[in-house]
């Protein structure tokens, strides 16, 4: 215990893996403490951590792609074992007695050396992990098994490490805290005029498109609240790509507002690329609006500020979704989820500026809410994440006591905060949907397999950011999803992609392909449409659009969908000339479904003959269908005369090629199943 | 093993003039054909109420009651035990100093094991879906096409040197090409296809096995004409020395064919699975590439061609990377059936399709 401790620091890639890192270096390092960083260079890491007089030292390192095979796994797994050599030789010449990371790509390659070497009796090291977020990294999770203590933030978190999980909280930077704020305003490179209530809106250190955007946007019905309110902006460092933070927000001002109106808002608005004494806005902020990031939540509510956390969603496991509700739980922040609308025809992922706009204008007004939603912040960070980690890495017992993983000791460290579901992914849930669909048939409700409204807000709204996507598998993801969660708000974004007759990139066309939005999504967007169940001019014109459309699935679903509709169509001459027409499709299950249609939305005078004309058609199916059609035509009382129908059915070629064989003896073995069952449920 | 023992014997003792019959390609195939089929008629019924008995069946659908209307419930061993009767029969009646033979042989055991550990990963997870992953086939099938490749190009290639990397095309007397460098990738690729086109064939009760029967029993006849000096100097064929006793293994094979499609007629009491599918497909695809019937089989084997083909070109063309069907359903015996089509129409039209598809393959004998 005499020798000077060694401490190793990993971790990086985002800021929001370094902050943790230094904030548990600080906090551990003592006047006999050695820290070294090991991070990646090029990354924040390589920016921050000297600044804090912290030395650092490189490997190799990149995000794990996914587990598919393919060139970035093989370059994933090549810079690992690139990593993994060089973090060898850093921990055989350091000698770390501690080894903490923080996640993220770059704290890989010394987790694994560091569990190699343990493994060879190489290294003594006792390892520990944080993990910031409700759903850990897929490196973290790997990580989290070779290590002595896994210490995270949510209680829920706990499930994914069994036996080594501690709840510790977050680790703050402890330099954020309250600062007076009269002196914070003597900080600060501007002027807030005195008795204006705060909003500070920021998207993290890169900045968030969507929350600058939408900022931008709220500003025009924050307009008339300029006497009350001082709007602070972080746009965001983020340079690169398409994007620039700070640029792309000055031409949406720009763009969005006339010179009159900029002058106005310049009284109550100020934007900076960051602030690197952001304590300073925080202790002055009334409301903060911000990402749903671990990092920014916790720091938020240390100082116990309330908030409108607008997460980005369709992120691994959903985290920043998870932890915004989890601090709305608390009663410390509303949460406003992204959503997509129509830009000139094109789907794009936004918040619209008037939803942010009257959220803002809501809190601020209620000054009582305000500070109910302050407690709430507060309560959601009461935890001392730092001393827990503290106690935990210096106690001299092995692993498994003193605060054994999920023993009251860990558990009485976690006060005021609700627990934490896991929500579906798409994946799963369309899944469960598919499933009560083909279990409930027509009588399936979305609200069976989601309950919660919220949930359900969410789902939608996270269904239909995918179809901003330009993967054609997502977009027809999200498709799928918006008709079975019946989302009717959303019904003019599958008119759009409906409308959006973009041709296919040429290779695709020569194969046989034919829009940007293929064929899968065309025919999914008409089955939700009828799913949803609605009906109104552009639905029609959709419609009768998607009898002509080049693919015959197009074809045959919206004939299904009229036939669903027909309650609203009955009548409608175009309509069932359009199914009419489709009776001669060259595509039998065009046809087919054609004809079932037109028992259900036409009538005596054009389905009936159209239908009975198809009584010698070439294939047996079509026939059949004309049959079901017909047969709805007379439950509809639809039959006209029904001696001159029985006349013109005479003749009608009733030879088929198919029947249904049956197992007679799995039939009566179900029927006797089916009766004890039965007996069962009687005798009770 | 009886060739070796009546020659042995015959050449001893003169006396026995009866087991010189057993020099006889000609009996030794219908001989090979006989004990296949017996011995399929008497293992199979065994081994059905076996897997019975012990539950190694198709699952049920999740709902856990039998559905009148389908064929869950049935096993699936079919093809290991063709393959068991193929081999034995093989053995019985071969001369296995030919390294056709053996490497056609190796290709049945090869293939036939993948397929079996695929059918029993399938049966241990209790889904149709999750058994190996297709990567994982592919690979273990590459490898065999690998080998098979370089076996070929080696000195222990069954094949003469002059003909090893020569490619014949049907309807021409000649090789068109003598590269190596095209050839070998070409036979790589073709093992890996039809390899594979019979499981994709597999979906009907008898649908595989029959133009398989059809196809290895063109192919013997091939192996006849090649491996007999008057023949194949009549015909203009090369002539493949030894090449002649694989008409004794396909003479195995179509009779241990004909001796499961007994049981795995409509409605079927066993399932090939994917034992028996791809063992079938590897048998074949070597065959044809030691015959030189390489560029044939697009004729002879076409039902497979076209059913494999179909079923790719939608799922990873249509499917995959345009996002719609580029067919109205694949594989090919699908399509028949959605148009309304009952599932023995469809068998039984496949199985005129494939005979007259063999015809014309013989034809190619004359017409060349």
């Amino acid at each position: 215990m005499n020798q000077p401790k060694r401490l190793l620091l990993t971790g990086g890639g985002t800021a929001g893996h370094v902050n943790p890192a230094l904030a548990i270096g600080r906090a551990l390092a003592g006047a006999d403490t050695r820290v070294l960083y090991v991070g990646v260079r090029g990354r924040a890491e390589a920016d921050v951590v000297p600044r804090e007089g912290i030395s650092i030292r490189f490997v190799r390192a990149s995000g794990y792609p996914g587990g598919r095979p393919s060139m970035a796994l093989a370059r994933f797994l090549g810079n690992l074992a690139v990593g993994v050599c060089q973090a060898c030789v850093i921990l055989l010449s350091f000698r770390p007695t501690v080894i903490v990371g923080t996640g993220g790509f770059a704290s890989a390659p010394v987790m694994f050396a560091a569990a190699l070497l343990r493994r060879l009796h190489l290294s003594r090291a006792r390892i520990f992990v944080h993990e910031q977020n409700a759903e850990p990294g897929k490196l973290n999770q790997a990580v989290g098994r070779l290590a002595d203590r896994v210490f995270v933030t949510f209680p829920e978190t706990l499930r994914r490490f069994p036996g080594n999980g501690v709840v510790a909280g977050y680790p703050l930077r402890r330099r954020i805290a309250a600062v007076d704020r009269e002196q914070a305003r003597s900080r600060l490179d501007f002027t807030i005029p005195p008795g204006r209530q705060v909003v500070f809106a920021f998207g993290g250190s890169q900045g968030a498109r969507t929350i600058n955007r939408a900022v931008v946007d709220a500003l025009r019905y924050l307009l008339p609240l300029r006497d009350r309110l001082f709007v602070v902006h972080g746009t965001g460092l983020f340079k690169g790509g398409e994007y620039d933070a700070a640029a792309d927000t000055r031409t949406r001002l720009e763009s969005v507002y006339t010179e009159a109106e900029r002058r106005d808002i310049e009284s109550f608005y100020v934007s900076r690329p960051f602030f690197y004494q952001i304590e300073n806005v925080y202790s002055l902020a009334d409301l903060v609006v911000a990402r749903g990031g671990a990092g920014s939540l916790y720091e938020i509510a240390s100082l116990g500020l309330p908030a409108i956390i607008v997460p980005k969603s369709n992120l691994p496991g959903d985290h920043q979704v998870m932890n915004a509700r989890a601090m709305a739980r608390c009663g410390g922040a509303v949460v406003v989820y992204e959503d997509v609308s129509l830009v000139d025809g094109q789907i794009v992922e936004q918040v619209d500026g008037r939803v942010l706009a009257s959220a803002i204008a809501g809190l601020l007004a209620d000054k009582d809410a305000l500070a109910a939603m302050a407690c709430g912040s507060r309560a959601f960070s009461q935890r001392d994440a730092l001393g827990v980690i503290e106690r935990c890495i210096w106690s001299s017992q092995p692993a498994g006591e003193a605060a054994g993983p999920g023993g009251a000791g860990a558990q009485a460290e976690t006060p005021g905060v609700a627990a934490l579901e896991t929500l579906p992914s798409n994946h799963e849930l369309l899944g469960l949907l598919e499933r009560a669909l083909s279990a409930s048939g027509s009588s399936y409700r979305p609200e069976e397999v989601v309950p919660s409204d919220g949930d359900r807000a969410y789902f939608i709204s996270r269904a239909a950011s995918l179809l901003a996507s330009a993967s054609w598998e997502r977009r027809n993801l999200g498709v799928k999803l918006i008709g079975l969660l019946t989302a009717r708000d959303d019904i003019r974004l599958l008119l759009a992609l409906l409308g959006d007759k973009r041709p296919a990139p040429l290779i695709k066309r020569m194969v046989g392909g034919d829009y940007v939005q293929v064929g899968f999504i065309r025919r999914n967007a008409i089955t939700a449409l009828g799913r949803i169940g609605e009906s109104s001019p552009e639905i029609e014109a959709a419609l009768l659009a998607a009898f002509d459309d080049p693919y015959y699935e197009v074809r045959a679903a919206a004939a299904r969908v009229s036939a669903r509709l027909s309650p609203f169509l009955n009548d409608r001459a175009a309509i069932v000339a359009g199914l009419r027409r489709l009776l001669s499709d060259r595509w039998l299950e065009v046809a087919g479904s054609a004809a079932q249609a037109l028992g259900k939305v036409g009538s005596a005078y054009d389905a009936l003959p159209a239908l009975v004309g198809l009584k010698d058609a070439r294939f047996w199916r079509l026939r059949a269908a004309a049959l079901e059609g017909l047969l709805s035509l007379v439950d509809r009382g639809e039959s006209g005369d029904p001696t001159a129908l029985t006349a013109a059915l005479n003749g009608f070629v009733l030879t088929s090629t198919d029947f249904k064989p049956e197992f007679e003896i799995k039939r009566l073995y179900g029927r006797l199943l089916k009766t004890i069952s039965a007996r069962e449920g009687g005798d009770r | 093993m009886i060739y070796l023992v009546g020659a042995l014997i015959h050449s001893r003792v003169g006396a026995l003039g009866l087991l010189r019959l057993s020099e006889y390609l000609s009996i030794r195939a219908i001989a090979a054909a006989l004990t296949a089929i017996v011995l399929t008629l008497i293992v199979t019924p065994r081994i059905i109420w076996y897997l019975h008995r012990r539950g190694v069946v198709d699952q049920w659908r999740d709902t856990g009651v039998p559905s009148a209307f389908d064929k869950a419930g049935t096993p699936v061993m079919g093809g290991t035990v063709m393959i068991g009767c193929v081999v034995i029969g093989t053995l019985l009646w071969c001369n296995l100093a030919s390294r056709y033979v053996l490497t056609v042989l190796a290709a049945l055991l090869w293939f036939g094991a993948i397929g079996l550990v695929d059918d029993v990963a399938k049966w241990k997870t209790g889904s149709g879906n999750s058994g190996m992953t297709e990567a994982m086939k592919l690979v273990l099938q590459g490898i065999f096409a690998a080998g098979f490749v370089v076996l070929l190009a080696s000195p222990y290639s069954p094949l003469p040197a002059s003909q090893a990397t020569t490619l014949y095309v049907p309807f021409v007397k000649f090789a068109i090409a003598r590269s190596a460098m095209i050839y070998l990738p070409f036979v790589f690729v073709f093992v890996m296809l039809v390899g594979n086109a019979v499981n994709i064939t597999d979906g009907m009760d008898g649908l595989a096995i029959v133009p398989s029967v059809f196809v290895v029993g063109v192919l013997g006849f091939f192996a006849y004409i090649m491996g007999n000096a008057i023949w194949a100097k009549y015909l203009f064929y090369p002539l493949l020395k030894d090449a002649g006793e694989l008409i004794v293994f396909c003479a195995a094979f179509a009779g241990a064919g004909i001796g499961f499609l007994w049981y795995n007629a409509y409605p079927a009491q066993i399932f090939m699975g994917d034992a028996g599918s791809l063992a079938i497909g590897g048998c074949i695809a070597t065959i044809s590439v030691l015959l030189k019937q390489e560029a044939l089989f697009l004729i002879l084997g076409g039902l497979f061609v076209v059913e494999a083909a179909t079923s790719q070109i939608q799922d990873k063309i249509g499917i995959k990377w345009l996002g719609r069907r580029l067919f109205y359903r694949a594989p090919f015996h699908h399509q028949m059936q959605h148009t309304g089509l009952a599932e023995t129409k469809v068998v039984i039209r496949l199985w005129i399709i494939s005979g007259m598809l063999a015809l014309a393959a013989l034809a190619t004998v004359k017409l060349r």
